[in-house]
Order: structure tokens, then C-alpha cells, then sequence
């Protein structure tokens, strides 16, 4: 903070330094123009003391009406002084004999500086109504600059040049606080505004040095500070600056607002290139394993006996081989779908028997030899979810509950009321009458790749029940096992009650 | 042994190969093509009775492809699909396809799908059947295959005939999806709810005056469909 103060401090000062030296300047053109005046009138022309007075009394309204009350102020007391010597009896002396004199020398005194004062506010009105009409014009032009150009990411930037360009700033420095960064209209405008800048954010004040036309004020978008902005070189009016503070916070929102969709726009293409990407992935698996099925597939449909018995059980090897490679292609890249996001869900409002009907369908050909009992009675309510999603949940649930129990056990699949979550849930069960699961196990049933201990025969991809979590993770709910070694497993799942009035 | 002749449109060599091979051996003949566009061409320039048509082929897609052949010609066509998303399913059928079987299938899953669309002659309805529609103000011409509605003229392909003549058989009766998918399309179907979804939307776009406020083809929700006809004497 201390370090902060002093480097602004002396920043100030330097700026005053460069001021003077302007003020000084003209000063001395001033008292030149006196001294002319004198040398004309004296010394070439030799006219009358009334002519000489109307000589300054002109060049004093010139000086007040350029350059202002204090550089006229002095000339004044230059020309009175010269007046007194030059042209008042006795002349060469400051002495004045006669004492009608005085009275003209203090009517000169009294006209020449009422008549700076008069012309130098005449001046500051004319010149604060053109600075006015500048103002406003600039502001429009900026305003346009800023809104109209398409936003882009070097938005602090554009901002500063522009500010600089339309204003006349000798340099503008920005400090944005989301980025942290510090933009300046030229690359080394006021290298030691970096603290004052940051300061001013911090503290939301305002730091003026009025001299030197320097303004370091925050940038306030809805009370909230967003950054501050440097201002210096040209001075401007308390409401156009606060315009321009406007206008700086609105194209900060603007740009900043622009980078959010921009981002946005990146992550939706990402997601269908990697949509693309695995429907492609897909296809290439997939074809060859076509061809291959087909000629498996038609080779074991000749009649028994057209093939030797061992020829018969190498192409069910391979037909086999070809169905496990086709389950895990499909599984992985479900999962990698629904794990990466690229997909959405297409929910709609559906009766949770409908779905465990379709489920059982698909499944006809594996269920077969098994007793099933399904019990999901027609007054539960709708649900709102994926039907394909939710039905490839439940055939993954029956697929591993037909893998983990013994051959002709039974099986229990249903959907009943959510009980005891207070919540508007339905949930669907698959039981079966399997080994169970150890305590140990349970949570890890649920990781990629994980195999129970007691599969027999390792058939499946390792992947079914991390899909069916991915799924129903993705329609915000919860999938869990109940099971004690020994006594079989129950698998359920919630679902969400559709809302009344989506009903069709 | 079968008989009909069948084009396969498919990009992979492979699959066109394994194709020619087997469904040669079953008594077909075969002809292929590599692109959407090929097998337009191939359909233009020779006959054919069915179509094998993949969906995700480079170029003119499947589905796009199917449209074409639609356009002009009531053949019968299975779409062939990577992906067994309902949606991917409805689409291949909504575009005009009769059937679909997911990649990779067995043979004779695929041999029993070609002869159930290859069942030559639709199953027409019958005249007196077509009485009733007639004076709702529906005109189906056998002969020539259409249907006209409003002025709307329509050709029916054989599985919308089949699903028509089998409804309006059994006027005012709420008939089964189990029972109509396995009477259009065979005993080997039954789940196949999409098929009727789509195949009852397109044939109400043909015969309804209103098909988005059907008259006569009727959902009854979750258990069926039904063919409305008001009684005679009112």
C-alpha cells in the first residue's frame, strides 16, 4: 500500500513538472508581446500616451482570450509598469508629476484586468460548451466503436485505442480484475500507474490529480467493481467521464459475456466430434464383425450332419467369439458415450411396466428355461426418463442376474412405489437367487471391469453395471444392491415420477 | 430353395462379398452396389425384388437413399443398422423402409426377414371391405394401388396394404400389437412396437383426411390399434 502511495505520488508530480514548464511558456510570450508593443510605440512610431494605452489594453484582451486570466493578469502589471515609464510624464522614470496621470494609469489597471477577466470567462464558456459538444460526440463515436465492432477477445485492448483515439488522451490504461491484466493504448503509456490502478479497484475511490489531468477511477458494473480505468492528458467533465465509465463496464460485460458462448460453442463441438468420433469407432468395429457373423451364422444353420461334429463346434467357437467382441464394442462405447457426455437424454413420460415389458422382450432368447415373476402393477405412475436408456438398464440388471445365479433359479423383476424416500420416485428391482454378494464386494460391483468372484464362466464384458450407474447417474438418480451371501441379490433403481400434466 | 433377385447397397467389400455368398447359396440372386448413388443407378437400370440397404454408408446415406428409392417405387427394402438406438430404428423405417436388422446379424435372422417382405402379393382387402371407406369419402383402387383422399392420391406399398386389409377385416375391435405385428410381419415378430407406430402413421398420412386427428385409425394407448367405422344405418 505504502509503496502504491508513493509511486502515484511521484507519477503526479512529474505530471505537474511537464504542466508549468507549459504555463511558464506563455507567461513569457505574454511579457514579450509588452515588450513590443513598447518598442513599436516608443521607439518607432512615437505616438501619443492615449494611443499607446489602446495598444495594451488591445494586446491584454488577446492574451486573456488565448490563453487565460492569470497569463493576462501579469501582462496587465507588465503594461501598466511600461506605461508608467514609457509614455507618462516624466518620462524614463516611474515617478508621475502630474496627478491626473495616476487616475489614468489606475483606470488602465482597472480596465485591462476587468476586461482579461471578462474575455477569459467569455473564453472558458465558449470553450466548455465546445468541450461539451466534443464530449458528446466522442462518447457516440466510442459508443459505437465498442458496441458495434464485433466482440473479440482482445476487447481490453480495443477498448484503450479506442478511448485514446476518440478522446485525445495523451495515454489510457485499463485494469480488467477478472483477468488481472493491464492494457494500455500505447505499449508504454504510464509505466508506474500498475499499483494506483489496482489500487483503485480495491479500494473503489476515485484518484484525481487535477493539474495534470490525470483520473484513476473503478469500473463498476451493478455496485460490483470490475476493473479501473487511467485517464490522462485531456480533461473531461464529471458526467461525460461517467458515461464513459459506463460504456467501458458495458463493452467489458459484453466482451466478457461474448467469451462464455464462445467457450460454450467450443465445448458443444467438442462434444460432437467425440459423438462422431465413436459413432465412427462403432461402424468400424462393427462391419467386419457383420461379415463374420454372417458366414458363422450361416454355416451353423446347415443341417446337422452336412458338417462334422468338431468343424461344428469351431465355427460356434467363432460365432462365439464374434457375438463377445460385438457386447464389448457396443458396451464400451455406451460407456464411453454417457461417461464422456455426448449424449443427452431424450426423456419422455412412460408407464415403468411398459419399460420392464420391453426390457423382457429383448431379453426373450437368454430368459428362456427361467421362471420369472413380474409385478409391476398398472396404476404406478408415469416415470420421466430414456425409455432405450432405462430399457438397456434393466436387460444389462437381468443379464447379470441370469449370469450370477444358478441355471433354472428364478428370477423377480418389478417396479413398485419409491418407500421411505419421501420423494415422488418409482423403483425397478431385478432379484435373483444367486450366492450373493460378499459386504466387501458390493461397492465394487459397480466399477468398469469389475468381475464378481463367483462368475463361472467369464462372459461378460465387465462393463453392464457401470453403464447402467452411468445412466441412471445421468437422470439424476441412484442405483444400489441389496445382498447377503448366501441369500441372493436384489438390484434397484429409482426413477422420477413424470408430473402430472406431461401425462399423454 | 428361395427365389427373387436381391440388390445389396453396402460400402464395405466384405459385407457385399459375404452377402453374394451366402444369400447366392440360398437360392438368390444377387447384384451390389457401393454407394447410394450406385445402387439408384443399379435399381433404374435392372429389377429387383428387394433391397439390402446400409444405413451408415459415406456420401448419400441410407436413409437418404431409402427417400430416393421411396420417391418411385414400392420395392421392398431392410435397412441395415450399426446402432439399435429406437430412435435410429424409427428413422430407417420412417424413411420408407419395411424392415431393419442390427449389425452384426445371423443369417437366418436375416434369410427370415427377406422372405417374410419377399411374400410376393400384398394381402389386398376385400371390395366389400372397402365399402364402408368408400362412402367416407376414401377411394382405394386395387388395381392400381392408390388411395384418395381429398384429392390427395397415394400409392400403398405391400406391408401398408397388408396392414390395412387386415384392420379393415376387423372394423370397430381393438386388435393387439402382438397379434398385428405377427400377422403383417411374421411369427418371429412381436415386440416390435416402433414398426406399427411408424407403419400406422404412414398409412393415416395416406387414407386420413386429417392425419394429425384420425378418424378412422385409431391408437387405443398401450394395448392396440383400432379401426373406426360408424354403423351403416346412422
Amino acid at each position: 500500500m505504502a509503496r502504491s502511495a508513493t509511486s502515484a505520488t511521484r507519477f503526479i508530480s512529474r505530471i505537474v513538472a511537464q504542466k508549468a514548464l507549459g504555463f511558464t511558456g506563455r507567461i513569457l510570450a505574454a511579457l514579450g508581446l509588452v515588450a513590443a508593443i513598447t518598442f513599436v510605440c516608443f521607439g518607432l512610431i512615437h505616438v501619443n500616451a492615449t494611443t499607446a494605452g489602446f495598444f495594451y489594453l488591445v494586446a491584454i484582451l488577446g492574451v486573456a482570450t488565448a490563453w487565460g486570466l492569470a497569463e493576462s493578469t501579469i501582462a496587465s502589471v507588465a503594461a501598466v509598469l511600461c506605461f508608467n515609464f514609457f509614455f507618462l510624464p516624466p518620462i524614463g522614470t516611474f515617478t508621475i508629476a502630474d496627478p491626473q496621470n495616476w487616475v489614468a494609469l489606475f483606470a488602465f489597471l482597472a480596465t485591462s484586468l476587468t476586461a482579461s477577466q471578462l474575455s477569459a470567462r467569455a473564453k472558458r464558456r465558449t470553450k466548455d460548451a465546445v468541450d461539451r459538444q466534443h464530449e458528446i460526440e466522442r462518447l457516440y463515436s466510442l459508443s459505437r466503436a465498442l458496441l458495434l465492432t464485433e466482440a473479440r477477445l482482445a476487447m481490453p485492448r480495443l477498448v484503450v485505442q479506442q478511448i485514446a483515439r476518440t478522446f485525445d488522451f495523451d495515454s489510457v490504461a485499463l485494469y480488467d480484475r477478472a483477468s488481472g491484466e493491464i492494457s494500455r493504448a500505447h505499449p508504454n503509456d504510464m509505466p508506474d500507474i500498475e499499483s494506483t490502478l489496482r489500487d483503485s479497484t480495491l479500494r473503489s475511490a476515485v484518484i484525481r490529480d487535477e493539474g495534470s489531468h490525470l483520473i484513476v477511477t473503478p469500473i463498476t458494473l451493478g455496485g460490483e467493481p470490475i476493473g479501473s480505468l487511467a485517464l490522462r492528458g485531456a480533461p473531461l467533465s464529471d458526467a461525460a467521464l461517467q458515461s464513459l465509465l459506463n460504456l467501458v463496464a458495458i463493452g467489458m460485460d459484453r466482451a466478457r459475456s461474448q467469451e462464455a458462448v464462445n467457450r460454450a460453442k467450443v465445448a458443444r463441438q467438442s462434444e460432437e466430434l467425440k459423438s462422431t468420433l465413436l459413432d465412427a469407432i462403432a461402424h468400424e468395429f462393427k462391419t467386419p464383425l457383420t461379415s463374420i457373423k454372417a458366414v458363422t451364422t450361416d454355416l451353423l444353420s446347415e443341417p446337422a450332419g452336412k458338417l462334422q461334429k468338431y468343424q461344428r463346434e469351431l465355427l460356434s467357437i467363432a460365432d462365439e467369439g464374434t457375438d463377445r467382441l460385438s457386447r464389448l464394442v457396443t458396451d464400451a462405447i455406451q460407456l464411453a458415450r454417457i461417461e464422456g457426455g455426448t449424449f443427452r437424454l431424450d426423456r419422455e413420460v412412460q408407464f415403468p411396466a411398459s419399460l420392464v415389458a420391453a426390457a423382457l422382450r429383448q431379453m426373450k432368447s437368454l430368459t428362456d428355461g427361467r421362471q420369472i415373476t413380474v409385478s409391476a402393477a398398472d396404476d404406478l405412475p408415469q416415470v420421466w426418463v430414456d425409455a432405450d436408456l432405462i430399457r438397456m438398464v434393466i436387460t444389462h440388471l437381468i443379464d447379470n442376474a441370469l449370469k450370477y445365479s444358478p441355471p433354472g433359479s428364478p428370477l423377480a423383476i418389478g417396479a413398485r412405489a419409491g418407500e421411505n424416500t419421501g420423494e415422488n420416485k418409482v423403483i425397478v428391482y431385478v432379484v435373483d437367487q444367486g450366492p450373493g454378494i460378499a459386504e466387501d464386494e458390493q461397492p465394487r460391483i459397480f466399477e468398469k471391469f469389475y468381475r464378481g468372484s463367483s462368475e463361472p464362466n467369464l462372459t461378460g464384458t465387465g462393463m453392464g453395471l457401470a453403464i447402467a450407474r452411468a445412466i441412471i447417474r445421468a437422470h439424476g438418480e441412484d442405483i444400489w444392491v441389496t445382498s447377503k451371501p448366501g441369500k441372493g441379490s436384489e438390484f434397484a433403481f429409482s426413477l422420477p415420477i413424470a408430473r402430472t400434466g406431461s401425462v399423454q | 430353395m428361395s427365389t427373387g433377385r436381391i440388390l445389396v447397397i453396402d460400402d464395405d467389400p466384405q459385407i457385399r462379398r459375404a452377402m453374394r455368398a451366402t444369400l447366392t447359396a440360398h437360392g438368390y440372386q444377387v447384384g451390389d452396389a457401393r454407394t447410394g448413388e450406385e445402387g439408384l443407378e443399379e435399381l433404374r437400370a435392372n429389377t429387383y425384388d428387394l433391397v439390402l440397404l446400409d444405413m451408415n454408408m459415406h456420401g448419400m446415406g441410407g436413409i437418404e437413399t431409402c427417400r430416393a428409392i421411396r420417391s418411385n417405387s414400392e420395392i421392398a427394402v431392410i435397412m441395415l443398422t450399426v446402432s439399435n438406438t429406437e430412435r435410429d430404428k424409427v428413422d430407417a423405417l420412417d424413411a420408407g423402409a419395411d424392415d431393419y436388422i442390427t449389425k452384426p446379424f445371423s443369417m437366418p435372422e436375416l434369410l427370415a426377414r427377406i422372405r417374410a417382405s419377399l411374400r410376393r402379393l400384398p394381402q389386398l382387402p376385400r371390395d366389400a371391405d372397402l365399402q364402408p371407406l368408400a362412402s367416407q369419402g376414401v377411394e382405394i383402387d386395387l388395381s392400381s394401388r392408390q388411395a384418395t383422399v381429398l384429392g390427395r392420391t397415394s400409392r400403398l406399398t405391400a406391408r401398408e396394404f397388408d396392414l390395412l386389409s387386415y384392420l379393415l377385416a376387423r372394423p370397430n375391435k381393438t386388435i393387439a400389437h402382438r397379434e398385428l405385428l405377427q400377422a403383417i410381419w411374421g411369427p418371429d415378430y412381436g415386440g416390435e412396437l416402433e414398426y406399427l407406430r411408424v407403419f400406422v402413421n404412414r398409412l393415416r398420412k395416406k387414407i386420413e383426411p386429417d392425419p394429425s386427428k384420425p378418424r378412422f385409425l385409431l391408437t387405443d394407448t398401450s394395448a392396440g390399434y383400432r379401426f373406426h367405422l360408424a354403423a351403416k344405418d346412422t
